[in-house]
């Protein structure tokens, strides 16, 4: 170990080789660096927790753990000894196992047979199955985690907790000298939680190394010996259990101080109108009712963590998935969408957080896309009138600055930024009310989303309403005007541009802390 | 693919010169232009991503319909012979219309809720037929498929189902290349989401498509019953799968979102030219005694030429997507992470 290649690394507990080490890790997808440099050592009997912002590179990083993508750079040795996966299978042969977030588990076959898929007791893939062995070594496996259950029981019968330890069971069978838990807890119950939390001790006392994701500050305090937080594609930094605490974690995972001149200036208090209420509405699948309403001119910020409920909030709002309860009122008319058709009639659009999913038809050129909702409105005897669009095209390509050889380029071609500004700008066309922004900058470069935040800034000005998820807590302080907070589908509280500072939004986003003011304005 | 079908086609016109006379060329072209009717259905819902298997069973049922309703002949209830097309193509709009609400409203698989309708309306024009054939006798219904505009030695010059195929041509390609409803139907098949999200009522416009299809499967349907003159439960079987064959050889992806009406009518001359071609194409040799024989295709080769001929179309297919793909990402700029920070220190 050069412990010059490591400058934020604040001490090294064992002296001997690190069981597994990666050194500057390099991934590249199309248009994005996702993993710069990226370096990570386990040391055997260690947890060591990984945090980070999400699109920080955590996940990509344990896949190029897992041997499910290859790095461009970078390499990895496990006891010293450099390594190559070329798939999961090779990674799994070194000892690496990967739980994901969402379980693996085929939900139709047994525990048995879940724990040995890939992997089970025979020599010729057309010999039957051994059965008998395989039940008597998963009951084995079962007792170590301290599940009490016949290896036979279908995993679609059991609880989500259970589905979880049996992952890991499934990590021992393999005999795993690392094991990677990514957001192991994010749907466990609190009695479940500690039953995984005991497990991964007596993991740590067998001496397996375990990489530990989770945004629980709590969680990772207690547990780990080590906290590596990432930001950007890159090693942010490494505290050690002595040193971890919660104001330094969150330092590390905002990392640099807010540089004002990014974000445009704000004008002084907005007093608009009301012009979107919610009251009581019951998001399908959420515990209560959400009230809370946007002023014209004002952008609204969304903070929270993964899951906490914001984009499926968004989505209820644009019809996607309809309220099972609860009221809205637009310009003071009820509003009720069933799909998103009904937003869009009354003026309310959303720029989806998976604009590859939801936002575009990728093989379909700039022009199409920029002009699909609008389309039905220029057409005659539903034709369509293609110098229309191709006006409508242009002038949001030069009003957002969309850098594409022409409007006809196929928009799978384009740059993540300018996908996002087409997604944005066929909405702009149509004079939104209510203009919905799920993470508008994720995997944008800087360029792009300080256009982004000029735009939005702008649109803001002219009485528009700008409802904004993001998980980015610079662009939550500097772009909101107020900030609603969220926490397992919960709203925690509403911070007033006066109120917010990271901490106060990284302890409510996190569940540490009721805020004073509960309901919106 | 149209340079192959022109290569094919100037082949069999040197190996065999009666492939390009008047009879044949005739013959052929009212082929082409059976199957291409249908095969422009099918093309919606594919376009959509979705699949149609009801249309070989939807043409025979029209078939068996008109048959049935205006039939002088036994079993035939002599009514108009309108009527009886007005039945027909109600019953398969119908139908049609019945399958695309099933897939769009109850979001059934396409494949399934189809194959169920094969099933089904295959096994109603059983009944109706009583597993014999219903005659057209000398319905007026006979010249539809044998006349046609102009004359050459008795044989229409241009034959109506060519007249038809170039309206639905004329009407496919306003649809899909120039209306409104077209560009929901490609950026459905695109991304369903994405068109959902868009505010494009993509029910409606899918369940049109399932309309579409069977309608002018239902089309078709008249066509081949003026064609054969008698139905039986036979007429169409499998004439979905040659619709889909016809389609993805003029282009169009099984996952939606591509193809056009130009390769439509390619893919489907390229499936009618090969079945004819099969029969035609002869190379003349002298055996071992020198007498002058001829060489032919064994006919029993037929799906065995036409099954290579479609995988062919769809390897090259794929070779030419995956190349662009790998010419994409190697032209991706090599943009910078998003932020240029050095790893912080912590606050001590």
């Amino acid at each position: 170990m050069v412990p010059a290649a490591e400058p934020a690394r604040a001490d090294s507990p064992k002296a001997r080789a690190p069981l597994l080490s990666m050194r500057g890790i390099e991934k590249r997808f199309p248009g994005v660096l996702a993993l710069s440099g990226v370096s990570l050592d386990v040391h055997a009997g260690e947890v060591l927790a990984l945090m980070g912002e999400n699109g920080a590179g955590k996940s990509t990083l344990m896949k190029v753990l897992g041997g499910v993508l290859e790095p461009d750079a970078g390499e990895i040795a496990i006891d010293g000894a450099p390594v190559v996966f070329d798939g999961v299978r090779s990674a799994r042969r070194h000892g690496i196992a990967l739980i994901h977030q969402e379980l693996m588990l085929a939900p139709n076959l047994d525990i048995a047979s879940n724990m040995f898929l890939g992997n089970e007791r025979k020599r010729t893939l057309l010999q039957p199955i051994a059965r008998e062995e395989m039940n008597r070594r998963s009951a084995a496996l079962l007792e170590r985690i301290g599940l009490a259950l016949p290896p036979t029981t279908l995993v679609s019968a059991l609880t989500t907790g259970q589905q979880q330890l049996v992952e890991v069971a499934k990590a021992l069978s393999v005999e795993s000298r690392v094991i990677v838990m990514d957001e192991p807890t994010s749907s466990l119950a609190a009695a479940e939680s500690e039953q995984l939390f005991a497990i991964v001790r007596q993991l740590r006392a067998d001496g397996i190394g375990i990489v530990y994701i989770s945004h629980r500050m709590e969680e990772v305090l207690t547990l780990a010996d080590r906290v590596s937080v990432m930001r950007d594609g890159r090693n942010a930094g490494e505290l050690s259990r002595a040193e971890a605490s919660y104001e330094k974690i969150v330092a590390l995972m905002v990392g640099r101080e807010l540089s004002g001149s990014y974000f445009p200036a704000k004008s002084a208090e907005k007093s608009g109108t009301v012009l979107l209420e919610v009251n009581d509405l019951l998001v399908p699948g959420a515990p209560s009712g959400v009230s809370f309403s946007a002023r014209r001119g004002e952008i609204l910020g969304f903070a929270g963590l993964v899951g906490s409920g914001r984009t499926e909030l968004m989505e209820t709002l644009f019809g996607v998935a309809p309220a099972r309860a609860g009221g809205m009122l637009l310009e003071g008319e009820p509003f009720a969408p069933r799909r998103p058709r009904d937003a869009i009639a009354r003026g309310v659009y959303l720029v989806p957080e998976d604009r590859k999913r939801h936002g575009l038809v990728l093989p379909m050129s700039v022009a199409e896309n920029a002009s699909l909702p609008s389309i039905a409105e220029r057409a005659r005897f539903g034709l369509v009138d293609r110098s229309g669009d191709n006006r409508l095209a242009e002038q949001e390509v030069s009003r957002l600055r969309i850098k594409t050889p022409s409007i006809q380029q196929q928009v799978i071609t384009l740059s993540g930024g300018n996908q996002q500004k087409i997604v944005i700008g066929k909405w702009l066309a149509m004079n939104p009310k209510v203009l919905i922004l799920d993470e508008p900058t994720r995997g944008i470069d800087v360029g792009a989303k300080a256009e982004i935040y000029r735009h939005m800034a702008e649109l803001a000005s002219q009485g528009i309403a700008i409802l904004m998820v993001s998980s980015d807590m610079e662009e939550v302080i500097g772009m909101s005007d107020r900030v609603i907070v969220m926490h397992e589908r919960r709203l925690k509280g509403v911070l007033t541009r006066a109120e917010l500072t990271q901490e106060r939004i990284a302890s409510l986003m996190t569940g540490q802390l009721e805020a004073g003011a509960t309901a919106a304005s | 693919m149209f340079a192959a079908l022109v290569v094919a086609c100037v082949v069999l016109g040197i190996s065999n010169p009666d492939f390009v006379g008047q009879s044949n060329v005739v013959n052929t072209l009212r082929q082409i232009s059976m199957l291409g009717i249908f095969s422009l259905g099918s093309a919606f819902v594919i376009i959509t991503g979705g699949i149609d298997l009801s249309v070989g069973s939807m043409i025979g049922l029209t078939g068996v319909i008109i048959a049935k309703v205006s039939s002088h002949e036994s079993g035939g209830l002599g009514h108009s012979l309108a009527f009886g097309i007005a039945v027909a193509l109600g019953v398969a709009l119908l139908i049609g219309l019945v399958q695309g609400l099933l897939i769009t409203r109850l979001k059934l698989q396409p494949f399934i809720v189809t194959l169920g309708g094969m099933l089904l309306i295959r096994g109603v024009s059983q009944t109706v037929v009583e597993g014999a054939t219903l005659s057209l006798g000398r319905s007026p219904l006979l010249r539809l498929a044998n006349g046609g505009l102009g004359s050459i030695h008795g044989d229409p010059l241009i034959p109506y189902p060519v007249l038809m195929f170039l309206a639905a041509i004329a009407i496919a390609t306003y649809l899909l290349h120039f209306s409104v409803f077209g560009r929901y139907v490609y950026a459905i098949g695109g991304n369903r989401d994405a068109a959902e999200y868009s505010g494009i009522d993509v029910r409606k416009v899918e369940t049109l498509t399932y309309v579409i299809s069977a309608g002018l499967a239902g089309v078709a349907g008249i066509t081949y019953a003026a064609y054969i003159g008698q139905m039986s439960q036979q007429v169409g079987v499998a004439y979905e799968l040659y619709a889909i064959a016809a389609v993805v050889l003029g282009g169009c992806s099984l996952r939606g979102g591509e193809g056009t009406v130009l390769g439509i009518v390619i893919g489907s001359a390229m499936m009618r030219v090969i079945d004819n071609g099969i029969n035609m194409f002869q190379i003349p040799y002298e055996d071992r005694d020198g007498i002058p024989r001829l060489w032919r295709l064994n006919p029993n080769w037929t799906f065995i030429i036409v099954g290579a001929v479609i995988l062919l179309a769809v390897v090259l297919d794929q070779v030419v997507h995956l190349v662009q793909a790998a010419r994409r990402l190697r032209a991706a700029p090599p943009s910078r992470a998003p932020v240029e920070a050095p790893p912080t220190r912590v606050p001590q």
